[in-house]
């Protein structure tokens, strides 16, 4: 299992930046892509088990099937705190039965189990990251895809998305019921992001860009106010703790890039609604520091149901209106499915050769 | 106090989302003797009715539609075993619903069921990560008028088309209804399932509406 050396990584690496920064020195169009467990194991024919055996053949698989992909970024699936936080929150507290492993898909926990009750949260442990075998596997597979690629990994943070796991859908009630107890919860989650921020930095070396999963930025969870009290308030505290740059991911159908934006510092946004391109055309006029990653290419739609052509057509409308003037890369939003067809994924390196090479003129 | 007050009374408290205060005001309406039918409808239905038009007009949020709903189930909690006398139980339907297989995420199920049982609804709950044959059985079991499939991950849109075919070859005739945010018309239309909800509410009510349409006239 070795990486196909024909993949320029160091081109990619100075793709990603530049489209941060705005430079001009920019080739082409990046393109991101979140290839997890179900896309890994199916291109690089091994089970989560084999996957998650040992770092070497992590890293060298989420090279290899990003490689296969040609996508310009390796995001390592247990990366983001989500499950994988839920795990180490999980063995710390002794509440191992929530946890649920598949063999082809990522791990998941079972929601509001950790912290049934509000005795559950006043006595929560807080994970020793060093002692987490997942996040060891991480670190030590992040530390491999840098020493191959030169990249230095995507780390997630999180707080709501992190909330939801060990809470489930009391958290909800507990916004107007007990908002105190909520927010105790929020504060021992952002102990613990901090700590496997230490971790990460101990482990691997090197500081990562922060993928944010900001899951609480979203209509159909709650309102903006909502958000910035159970999430957004604590991104400001991780930024100024951490002093890296930030990207914030959504996948909602309804998500508040434009109000969170004007609140909070993020480098890029990583979403996939609404599927409208004249909000996009908009953000990027009131945001124009801000890189976005996606706009409307959806995993669900054109990915999913379409054919290559309607993939191409999708990717082609998003650069020729966001590409301009570079801060922009085309990113599916979320995870890519298994059951994606694999010439339609094939069809965004296609279309990003065919109409993103700069310089790219303005769509009419 | 006059009928009227007491029904306005109850159906603020749902709309607040004050299980207690919509508890006592069910008490007292059946103790003044109001129809149970009416508090049922100018209570309990108008009080959902005008939740989802505060949820419509983005002045509720799901936290206040999860404590509506527990405000709602409260008052049916005590209405219920007289509503019992006048309906037969059928009438009101049943549905099956769960997170199919490798999702766990049980928010908008949860919401959806607290939803359904306020509306009187008999809903069988199989929690979250069901194999389509949990599902299979469990339909040849209660004949349930409608199977939910519920999901957020985007990799459960092949879960769910599993769970349909599955459904559909050991001949469930049940109306299946999927939700969650990750779906669209043409997801839907892929999935095989009859019909698609993107949230809570609109879930509740494309259930709603087709058992009504169901046992209209029966």
């Amino acid at each position: 299992m070795s990486p196909d050396i024909s993949h320029n990584w160091k081109a990619s690496i100075n793709r990603f930046m530049y489209a941060f920064s705005g430079s001009k020195r920019i080739d082409r169009v990046p393109f991101f892509a979140l290839a997890m467990e179900q896309m890994i194991t199916r291109i690089v024919g091994i089970s989560v088990r084999t996957l998650f055996s040992s770092p070497k053949i992590y890293a060298n698989a989420a090279i290899m099937a990003n490689e296969y992909l040609h996508t310009d970024v390796v995001a390592l699936p247990t990366c983001y705190a989500g499950p994988v936080e839920g795990v180490a929150f999980a063995e710390t507290n002794d509440r191992k039965q929530a946890i649920k492993w598949f063999d082809y898909r990522a791990i998941f926990i079972d929601q509001g189990i950790i912290c049934k009750t509000d005795e559950d949260i006043e006595k929560l442990k807080i994970p020793d990251h060093s002692q987490s075998k997942l996040w060891n596997l991480t670190f030590d597979a992040a530390k491999m895809v840098y020493e191959k690629t030169g990249f230095p990994q995507v780390a997630g943070l999180g707080i709501w998305s992190v909330v939801q796991q060990l809470r489930g859908v009391q958290a909800f009630r507990d916004m107007r019921e007990n908002p105190e107890i909520l927010l105790t919860l929020c504060e021992k989650v952002y102990e613990s992001q901090m700590d496997l921020y230490r971790n990460w930095l101990d482990h691997v070396g090197i500081s990562p860009f922060i993928f944010y999963p900001g899951y609480a930025f979203n209509r159909t969870m709650m309102s903006f106010q909502d958000a910035m009290k159970f999430e957004g308030q604590f991104i400001r505290r991780l930024q100024k703790d951490t002093g890296v740059p930030f990207l914030l991911h959504n996948c909602g159908m309804d998500p508040y890039f434009k109000e969170v934006c004007s609140e909070i510092d993020f480098v890029g946004v990583n979403g996939s609604h609404p599927l409208d391109i004249n909000y996009w055309i908009d953000f990027k006029k009131n945001f124009p520091k801000v890189t976005i990653m996606g706009a409307t290419i959806d995993v669900n739609r054109e990915l999913l149901t379409g054919t290559p052509e309607d993939v191409e057509n999708k990717v082609k409308e998003n650069i020729l209106n966001l590409a301009p003037g570079g801060r922009y890369m085309v990113s599916p939003i979320c995870e890519l499915p298994w059951n994606v067809p694999l010439p339609n994924i094939l069809a965004i390196s296609n279309a990003i050769e065919k109409y993103g090479i700069y310089p790219i003129q303005e769509a009419p | 106090m006059q009928s009227d007050e007491i029904l306005t009374n109850l159906k603020e408290s749902i709309v607040k989302g004050n299980k207690e205060a919509a508890a006592e005001h069910t008490t007292r309406a059946i103790e003044a003797g109001i129809d149970f039918t009416l508090i049922l409808e100018a209570g309990i239905i108008r009080a959902t009715e005008e939740v989802g038009k505060l949820y419509e007009q983005m002045e509720y949020y799901l936290p206040d539609l999860l404590i509506a709903a527990d405000a709602m189930i409260a008052a049916m909690d005590i209405l219920k075993p007289h509503l019992k006398a006048i309906f037969d139980e059928k009438l009101k339907g049943t549905i099956l619903i769960g997170a199919v297989e490798g999702d766990m995420h049980s928010i908008g199920k949860n919401l959806v069921i607290t939803l359904l049982e306020g509306q009187g609804f008999e809903v069988v709950d199989l929690g979250t990560d069901v194999p389509p044959i949990k599902f299979v059985e469990k339909a040849k079991e209660i004949h349930p008028d409608v199977i939910g499939l519920s999901g957020l991950l985007t990799t459960s849109i092949t879960t769910m088309r599993d769970t349909v075919l599955q459904l559909r070859e050991e001949n469930i005739d049940s109306k299946i209804i999927i939700g969650g945010g990750i779906l669209s018309k043409e997801a839907c239309e892929m999935i095989g399932a009859d019909d698609y909800a993107t949230d809570g509410w609109a879930g509740l009510y494309k259930i709603k509406e087709f058992i009504e349409s169901k046992y209209k006239g029966v």
